[in-house]
């Protein structure tokens, strides 16, 4: 845990102490203390209620909470965006879920024109502060329907705020403080970590500031940076390489708009060296974004040109999945090609 | 006869088998017991699908089991080759019956060298050139301007063609759908709509869906001819499609044909225990009993041509017998490496694709280009 992030409160009652979550768990968990935290708070999407979500991310909720807080809509996702924008503009605190980040297309037009920017062309009279979240990411033999990593379209976007977490803990604070917060936040849920991933979450309510990445290693040798499903292979990659005498500093963006210069920068200004890893394919990646203010911000530092490792500029192939993926070999080989620069 | 925006759904033949109505000539004995096959088939191919996906040897299938009729009707109302079909996800009945080849359909479920999109899409979302059978898509309703481009070419160039498209009755929510059926009345294209109601969009029941009746009444609004069909009973299926196909080759504009069905099974596999949570047994049970194949069976003991249990056992050893030999072909042709994946992204190699390709052959070489 970072400063810059609220610390868990003596309130909410029951066991304070940490429990251990799968990703998805802390997700639902967020969204069940939200909606109780709230009123305004309204949880829907297509097949989120009886069925509880195709994951289950919203499973028991609208028992819970009932039909007018935890609902199903039509099989629209313009619907769903644009009514989003609606209620928020209204007053209230939707958290839309948009079934794949793959569908996010037919709610596009909503996303880009109403969500972002509603604020700006208004003079800040309207705005709309509404989340979705979406799973998004492959490894899970979807095919390229099931496995897109469309966030480079949307940190595009004026006006969004765009997320990603790897672990439970940063889900269920990204996810609250999404819902609390003042601009419309898309949250991609890595999806082959919903159940993979498990860690500590503390019981008692606690949010995560977006905006600040993660050191998830310390190192002094080169910055290893990535974001959602890579993160256990970065990590994996990490230790490799601590085995061969290499100490690579890992950083989780968690945060790409806004995103955490500042860690970045310090780590890359002592590593000399920066490996950027996502796997959406490679042209106009996200991390082309980050490499380009690092060379602009510490081009007489650098011991070698910033290197990413990321997805094919191809469709996501069904049969390729796992070779598609950057996985902990193609990584650690672009960590020694950048040291033996 | 065959009217538009009727209240209830048009049939031919009551649940049990029993003709309410004279039968067309066409159905004679012989025809109702190829159509029988073809829905006896399609069944099999979708059981066999779902042990497949039990033994792991694919990772998705979406079954069409109770919706063979309108599937397999629809097949048979349109001319093979000639005709043009932008399909949904679902419809391996409707591509099985219009001659898309047994093992073509295997091997591209699980994804191997025999698979003629090569191991690239997911499965169960086949393309087939030779019936014109255009690539599935599995984002809802994406088909429906596509369809309806392709009917106005059609009519530009002048060739005597329809297009048919199909979608689930969720689909009808979707932007597209009204986007792409309202381009096609504009333009007077030749393009038939069918709906295939299975009555659910995964866990959305058509209440959740659309505050409207019924799917075919939306025809009115863009100003088009809406029918409403028993999509369980193949005689009305077949009654209809022909109607409208030949009216719409002879230039009347789109029409939309909404057939009333149930999806018996699951949404997908991925839906396997939740499919208790929102339905019914009771309502499964009901339309259980109003089977498709079990109604020709009815049709035809009606006729005094009784399809006897030895037959049909016959039908489905056959078809289980090809589907094995399918799987045994499709995986004796390999699994596709990973240069297909660079393929077909673009008409030619650009060079990132070409360095990316190349980076790709070191790794799996260990370095050896
Ligand atoms: C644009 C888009 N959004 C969401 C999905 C996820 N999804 C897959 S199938 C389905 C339900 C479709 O229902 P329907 O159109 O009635 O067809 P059915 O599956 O019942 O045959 C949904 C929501 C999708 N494939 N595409």
């Amino acid at each position: 845990m970072t400063a810059t992030e609220s610390r868990p409160t003596a309130q909410g009652g029951g066991t304070q102490g940490p429990r251990t979550l799968t990703l998805i768990q802390a997700v639902t968990e967020a969204l069940r203390e939200e909606l109780s935290r709230d009123e305004r708070v309204v949880v829907f999407g297509q097949d989120v209620a009886a069925r509880g979500g195709v994951f289950l991310a919203t499973a028991g909720l609208q028992a819970e909470f009932g039909e007018r807080r935890v609902f199903d809509t039509p099989l629209s996702e313009a619907s769903i965006v644009g009514a989003a924008v609606g209620m928020a503009v209204r007053g209230m605190r939707p958290v839309a879920e948009i079934q794949f980040a793959d569908y996010m297309g037919p709610g596009f037009d909503q996303i880009v024109s109403q969500a972002a920017k509603i604020r700006y062309r208004s003079g800040g009279q309207f705005t709309a502060p509404l989340v979705i979240r979406t799973p998004s990411g492959g490894g899970v033999k979807g095919g390229h329907h099931h496995s897109q990593s469309p966030e480079a379209y949307y940190t595009h976007t004026p006006g969004l705020k765009v997320v990603m977490p790897s672990t439970p803990y940063d889900a269920k604070g990204l996810l609250k403080a999404a819902i609390r917060g003042h601009d419309p936040v898309i949250l991609f849920e890595p999806k082959r970590l919903y159940r993979a991933a498990k860690g500590e979450v503390p019981a008692a309510d606690y949010t995560v500031e977006l905006g600040r990445g993660a050191v998830r290693r310390e190192g002094r040798d080169l910055t290893l940076i990535g974001y959602g499903g890579v993160m256990p292979d970065v990590e994996k990659a990490a230790q490799a390489l601590s085995k061969e005498g290499v100490e690579a500093e890992v950083i989780d963006l968690r945060s790409l708009v806004p995103w955490d210069r500042d860690l970045v920068l310090t780590s890359v200004e002592k590593t000399g060296r920066a490996v950027l890893v996502s796997e959406a394919p490679r042209t106009a990646n996200f991390m082309g974004e980050v490499a380009y203010v690092i060379q602009e911000a510490l081009f007489d530092r650098l011991l070698a040109p910033v290197s990413q490792v990321a997805g094919f500029d191809t469709p996501y192939p069904y049969v390729q999945d796992r070779i598609y993926l950057p996985g902990a070999n193609r990584i650690a080989a672009a960590c020694v090609k950048t040291l033996n620069f | 006869m065959i009217q538009p925006f009727t209240p209830d759904p048009l049939r031919w033949v009551a649940d049990d088998g029993q003709p309410i109505r004279e039968l067309p000539a066409r159905f004679t004995p012989g025809v109702l017991r190829d159509l029988h096959r073809d829905m006896v088939r399609a069944r099999e191919f979708d059981r066999k699908l779902v042990t497949l996906l039990r033994q792991g040897r694919t990772t998705f299938y979406a079954q069409s089991r109770g919706m063979e009729a309108t599937q397999v009707g629809l097949a048979r109302s349109i001319r093979v080759g000639h005709d043009w079909v932008w399909p949904y996800y679902r419809d391996h009945a409707l591509g099985l019956t219009l001659g898309v080849p047994l093992l073509d359909l295997v091997s591209q479920c699980l994804g191997t060298n025999s698979d003629p999109s090569r191991g690239r899409q997911m499965p169960h979302h086949f393309a087939a050139k030779r019936q014109n059978f255009v690539s599935i898509s599995s984002s809802i309703a994406s088909q429906v301007p596509p369809a309806a481009g392709n009917a106005l070419a059609q009519k530009y160039l002048g060739v005597d063609e329809i297009t048919v498209c199909t979608f689930g009755d969720g689909a009808t929510s979707e932007g597209d759908w009204h986007a792409g059926v309202n381009m096609a009345a504009v333009n007077a294209a030749p393009c038939l709509f069918v709906c295939e109601n299975n009555q659910w969009a995964i866990s959305t029941p058509l209440r959740g869906q659309m505050a409207s009746e019924t799917v075919h009444v939306k025809a009115r609004a863009y100003g088009m001819p809406g029918y409403l069909v028993d999509g369980n009973d193949i005689i009305a299926v077949m009654e209809v499609m022909s109607h409208v196909a030949q009216e719409i080759r002879q230039g009347s504009g789109p029409a939309l044909v909404e057939c009333l069905t149930y999806r018996v099974g699951s949404h997908s596999n991925a839906d396997a225990d939740a499919e208790k949570n929102y339905r019914t047994r009771e309502e499964v049970a009901l339309w259980t009993g109003r089977d498709p194949i079990t109604r020709v069976e009815g049709l035809l003991e009606h006729l005094g041509h009784p399809v006897s249990a030895e037959e049909r056992a016959g039908l489905i050893a056959a078809t289980h017998r090809e589907v094995d030999e399918a799987v045994r072909q499709a995986e004796a042709s390999g699994q596709p490496d990973w240069r297909i994946m660079f393929e077909d992204v673009y008409a030619d190699l650009p060079v990132h694709l070409r360095e990316q390709a190349a980076s790709l052959r070191a790794e799996q070489t260990g370095g050896q280009a």
